[in-house]
C-alpha cells in the first residue's frame, strides 16, 4: 500500500511519543528500583546486624561455657576473666538482640524464653563456680552430671539458631528482591531499548519507504509522461497523415465533381448548341451555368487547403466571370462589376450561394439589359450582428409586377437556395434598376 | 522400647567381655572381625551331646517387642519339635542370671536372651556355650549367634522415606525437627544417618536438632512446645517413635498438626502404627520384626541340636512402616513361619553373617558386634 505524506507525519508523530514514553518508563523504573534499593539497603542491615548479636550471643555464652567447664575440670583460676568476660558480652549482646528483634508475638515468646535460659545458664555456671570455689567438688558433680547446663545451652542454640534463620531468610529475601528488582530493571531497560529501536527503525522504515515511492512515482511518471509524448507524437503523426490522405482524397473528389459537373455542363452546351428552339436554348444554357457555379466550388475546393470551406471572394470572383463569360458568349452586352469583401463559407452554404448569385446575374444580364448595354454589380459585404449580404444591382427596366419572366425556375432556385441557408431574399426597386439582396449568416457554424 | 534395649545391651557388652575371660573354656572372638556372608551349604558338625530339646528365652522384661521375639521362639520350637521354656526376669539382672544357671542345671538345647545387664550376665551365658548349647542374644556378646540392629541403616530408613516425602509432597522444601536422643551415643548412627538422608534435599532445613530432656512422650511433648516457640511451623518430625508420639501431641495441642505433616518414628510401637492407620501427620515408623527374628533364632536352636552350621550373627533389618505396608508387616509378623521359608521375603528383614556349629563353637562372638563397623 503507497504511503501518503499524512501518514508519514502522523506515524513519526506517533513513534515519537511511543520513544518518548519509553525513555520515561526506563527514567521512572530506575528511579523507583534505586528507591526500592535503598530501603532494602536498610532493612539488610538491620537483619545483618540481628544475626551479628545472636551470633554473638551464642559464642559468648559457649566462650563463657567453656571457661567455666576448664575452671571446674581444673580449678586454674585463669579461666574465671575469660568466662567474666564472656557473660558481660552475653548479656551486652542480649540486650542488642532485644532492641534489633523486630515486634511480634512470636519473637515476644523467643525473647522471654531466652531471657529465661540465659538467666538460668549464668545462675548455674555462677553456682558451679562458686561450689568450686567453695572447694564443694562432690556438689560441682551432681550439678555436673544433672545435664541442665546442657539443656540449657541446647535449648538457648535452638532460640538463637531460630532468629539467626529469622535474619537469614530477610537476608535471603531481601536479597532475592534486590535481585528480582535488578532482573527487572534489566528487562524494562532492554524492552525500552528494544523499543526505542523499533521505533527509530519504523520511523527510518517508514521515511526510506516514503522517499523509495515517491521516487518510484517521480519515476514512473517520468515514464509515463515520456510514453505520452511518444504517443502524442505517434497520434499526431497519424492524424496528420490521415488528414493528409483525407484532404487528398477530398481534393480528388472534389476535383473528380468539378470534372464531372463541367463535363455535365458541356453536354449540356453541346447540347444547347444543338437545340434551335430559343426557349429551350435559354433553358440549357441556365442549367449549364448553374452546373457551372456548383463545379467551380468543387474547383476550389480540390485547389484549395480547407474542403470544409470556401473563400467567397475567390469562388464568387469564378462564378461571375465565368457568368459573364457565357452571357457575352449569348450576346449579352451588359458589364458585370463586382465588390467582394474577404469572407469564408461552409461549402454547402458556398454552392447555394454560387447558384443563387448566378441566378441573378443571368437574370440582370438577360431580363435588365435586353437589348441594350449596362452594367451589373454584384457586392459581397459583412454587416453588423454576423450578419452578411450579397447584393446583386442593375439599372435596367427595372423588375416588373406580374409574373415571373421566363420559366421562373430561377426564383424557385434562388427561394429554395435561400431557405436551405437560412437567407432572407428581397428584391427592392433602386432607381430605373432592381437590387435583389440576400441577407444570411456569416457564421462558420451551423 | 526397643531403641533402649539395643543400648543398653550394648552398653553393658564390654563389661561382659572382661569378666567372661577369667572363666574356663574358650573365651571366643574378643576382637573385631569382619564377618563375610552366611553359606547355608558349609558342611555338617556333630550334634551337641546329651543336652535336652528344650529352647528357652531369657526375657528382660513384657515389653511388646520382646512379646513377638518370645513368639517367634515358640512358633519355631514348635515347628521343629522342641520344648519351649519361657523365663521373665522383670528387668531384674540378678533374677535373670538365676534363671540361665537354672536353664544350664537343666542341659537345655537353645538359650536365647535379652541381658537386663549384659555385663552381669554374660559369664553364665559363655558357661552355656560351653555346654555345648545354642546360645543367641539380642544384641550384647558372647553369642554364638548375635542379634544387631544396624543403627545407621535404620535411621537410613526413616530419613529416606521423610526425604522422599519431602521432594514428592513438599516440594521439596521443608523444616525439620529432629529429636535426638543425646544421652544414649549408642544410637548416634541413627541420626547421623538421618542428617546424611536430609542433605540430599536441599530445601529440607533443619530447625532443631535437640535431644528431649526424658526420652518418653512427655519429653517429646515438652521438647516439641519449646520448639514451636522458637519455630511455629514445623512440616517434619524425626525421632523415637515414644517422642515423636508426644510431638506429635504437643502439635495438637498448639493446633499445628497438619495431614501434610511427616512425622517418623524408629520403634514400630502400637502406637505410632495406630497413628500411622489413622492416616494423619504420622506417616512411618521403622519397625525390627521381632517374631521374625525370634523364629529364626528358632530356627537357627534346632539346627544347632542337629549339628548344622548356622549364623555368627544376623541383622534385623529395619522396615518402615507406612499406611500402605503396615497390613503386610502385620501378616509377616503374625506368621514368621511363612517369612522364613520364603527366602526372599526372608531377606527383607534378615541378613546372615558369618558359620558356626558346634565343633567350631569356640569361634563364638564375645564382642560387641555390627555390621556398620568398618
Amino acid at each position: 500500500m503507497p504511503i501518503s505524506s499524512r501518514f508519514v507525519i502522523s506515524s513519526g508523530i506517533i513513534l515519537l511519543a511511543i520513544g518518548f514514553l519509553t525513555l520515561l518508563g526506563i527514567v521512572g523504573s530506575t528511579a523507583w528500583l534505586s528507591e526500592k534499593s535503598s530501603s532494602y539497603f536498610d532493612e539488610s542491615n538491620r537483619s545483618r546486624s540481628l544475626r551479628a548479636a545472636a551470633v554473638e550471643l551464642r559464642s559468648a555464652l559457649q566462650s563463657a561455657e567453656s571457661s567455666q567447664r576448664g575452671y571446674l575440670v581444673g580449678g586454674n583460676e585463669i579461666y574465671l576473666a575469660p568466662y567474666d568476660a564472656a557473660k558481660a558480652q552475653a548479656l551486652a549482646q542480649f540486650d542488642r538482640l532485644k532492641q534489633l528483634l523486630p515486634a511480634s508475638s512470636q519473637n515476644l515468646s523467643m525473647i522471654n524464653r531466652l531471657s529465661k535460659i540465659i538467666s538460668e545458664k549464668i545462675s548455674e555456671m555462677d553456682r558451679t563456680i562458686s561450689l568450686k570455689l567453695d572447694l564443694q567438688d562432690s556438689q560441682v558433680g551432681a550439678v555436673f552430671r544433672s545435664n541442665r547446663g546442657k539443656a540449657l545451652m541446647d535449648e538457648a542454640n535452638l532460640f538463637l539458631s531460630s532468629i539467626i534463620r529469622q535474619a537469614e531468610d530477610q537476608l535471603e529475601t531481601l536479597l532475592n528482591d534486590q535481585r528480582q528488582n535488578a532482573t527487572l530493571l534489566r528487562l524494562a531497560t532492554i524492552i525500552g531499548g528494544l523499543v526505542i529501536v523499533l521505533v527509530v527503525g519504523g520511523a527510518t522504515l517508514t521515511a526510506f519507504r516514503y522517499a523509495r515511492e515517491v521516487s518510484h512515482a517521480r519515476n514512473e511518471l517520468n515514464v509515463l509522461n515520456l510514453s505520452l509524448e511518444d504517443r502524442v507524437t505517434k497520434r499526431t503523426a497519424q492524424l496528420a497523415e490521415a488528414r493528409d490522405r483525407a484532404e487528398l482524397l477530398v481534393a480528388e473528389v472534389n476535383h473528380r465533381v468539378a470534372n464531372s459537373l463541367s463535363l455535365v455542363a458541356s453536354l449540356v452546351r453541346l447540347q444547347s448548341n444543338l437545340i434551335t428552339d430559343r426557349a429551350s436554348k435559354e433553358a440549357l444554357e441556365e442549367t449549364e451555368a448553374r452546373i457551372l457555379a456548383v463545379a467551380s466550388v468543387h474547383k476550389r475546393l480540390y485547389s484549395g487547403g480547407d474542403a470544409r470551406f470556401v473563400d467567397l471572394q475567390e469562388y464568387l470572383s469564378s462564378v461571375l466571370d465565368n457568368v459573364e463569360a457565357s452571357m457575352r458568349g449569348q450576346g449579352h452586352v451588359a458589364s458585370l462589376r463586382y465588390e467582394l469583401e474577404p469572407l469564408k463559407l461552409k461549402t454547402d452554404s458556398s454552392i447555394n450561394l454560387g447558384v443563387i448569385v448566378t441566378e441573378w446575374v443571368t437574370n440582370a444580364f438577360k431580363y435588365a439589359y435586353p437589348d441594350k448595354p449596362g452594367e451589373v454589380r454584384v457586392r459581397l459585404r459583412r454587416l453588423s450582428d454576423g450578419i452578411a449580404e450579397l447584393a446583386v444591382e442593375d439599372d435596367g427596366i427595372g423588375r416588373a409586377e406580374g409574373p415571373a419572366k421566363g420559366t421562373g425556375l430561377g426564383s424557385r432556385i434562388v427561394s429554395a437556395m435561400a431557405r436551405s441557408i437560412g437567407g432572407n431574399v428581397e428584391y427592392v426597386a433602386a432607381g430605373k434598376g432592381t437590387v435583389a439582396r440576400l441577407a444570411f449568416s456569416a457564421s462558420l457554424e451551423g | 522400647m526397643t531403641g533402649w534395649f539395643f543400648i543398653l545391651a550394648g552398653l553393658a557388652a564390654l563389661q561382659g567381655v572382661e569378666r567372661a575371660a577369667a572363666q574356663e573354656g574358650p573365651a571366643g572372638l574378643t576382637k573385631p572381625v569382619i564377618l563375610p556372608q552366611f553359606e547355608p551349604a558349609k558342611p555338617r558338625c556333630n550334634a551337641p551331646p546329651d543336652l535336652g530339646k528344650i529352647l528357652a528365652f531369657a526375657q528382660d522384661n513384657d515389653r511388646k517387642f520382646m512379646q513377638g521375639v518370645a513368639s517367634g521362639l515358640q512358633l519355631a520350637a514348635k515347628d521343629r519339635g522342641m520344648e519351649f521354656r519361657l523365663a521373665r526376669a522383670s528387668n531384674d539382672p540378678a533374677r535373670m542370671i538365676e534363671q540361665i544357671k537354672g536353664f544350664l542345671t537343666e542341659k537345655v538345647g537353645a538359650l536365647v536372651a535379652a541381658p537386663v545387664d549384659a555385663a552381669s550376665v554374660a559369664p553364665f551365658l559363655q558357661q552355656v556355650i560351653w555346654s555345648g548349647a545354642y546360645v543367641g542374644t539380642v544384641v550384647p556378646p558372647p553369642a554364638v549367634t548375635v542379634l544387631n540392629a544396624p543403627q545407621y541403616l535404620t535411621g537410613k530408613v526413616l530419613g529416606d522415606e521423610a526425604a522422599a516425602y519431602i521432594k514428592s509432597r513438599l516440594n521439596g522444601k521443608a523444616k525439620v525437627v529432629l529429636l535426638t536422643h543425646d544421652s544414649l551415643q549408642f544410637l548416634a548412627p541413627r541420626f547421623t544417618a538421618m542428617r546424611d538422608s536430609l542433605k540430599s534435599t536441599p530445601g529440607a532445613i533443619i530447625v532443631a536438632d535437640i535431644s528431649p530432656l526424658t526420652v518418653d512422650e512427655a519429653g517429646g511433648a515438652e521438647m516439641m512446645r519449646t520448639i514451636l516457640v522458637a519455630n511455629p511451623d514445623v512440616d517434619v518430625v524425626l525421632g523415637a517413635d515414644t517422642v515423636v508420639l508426644g510431638a506429635l501431641a504437643a502439635l495438637r495441642e498448639a493446633d499445628k498438626a497438619r495431614a501434610t505433616q511427616f512425622l517418623g518414628g524408629i520403634d514400630g510401637e502400637p502406637a505410632a502404627v495406630d497413628e500411622i492407620k489413622r492416616g494423619g501427620p504420622y506417616k512411618a515408623s521403622v519397625s525390627l520384626a521381632s517374631p521374625i527374628f525370634g523364629y529364626a533364632m528358632g530356627q537357627h536352636a534346632a539346627d544347632w541340636l542337629e549339628g548344622k552350621s548356622i549364623p555368627q550373627a544376623m541383622d534385623i533389618l529395619p522396615k518402615a512402616l507406612k499406611i500402605e505396608n503396615v497390613a503386610q508387616y502385620e501378616a509377616d509378623t503374625a506368621d514368621p513361619a511363612s517369612v522364613y521359608q520364603d527366602g526372599a521375603r526372608r531377606e527383607e528383614y534378615l541378613r546372615m553373617y558369618g558359620n558356626i556349629c558346634y565343633d567350631t563353637r569356640e569361634q563364638y562372638l564375645n564382642f560387641p558386634w555390627s555390621s556398620e563397623r568398618r
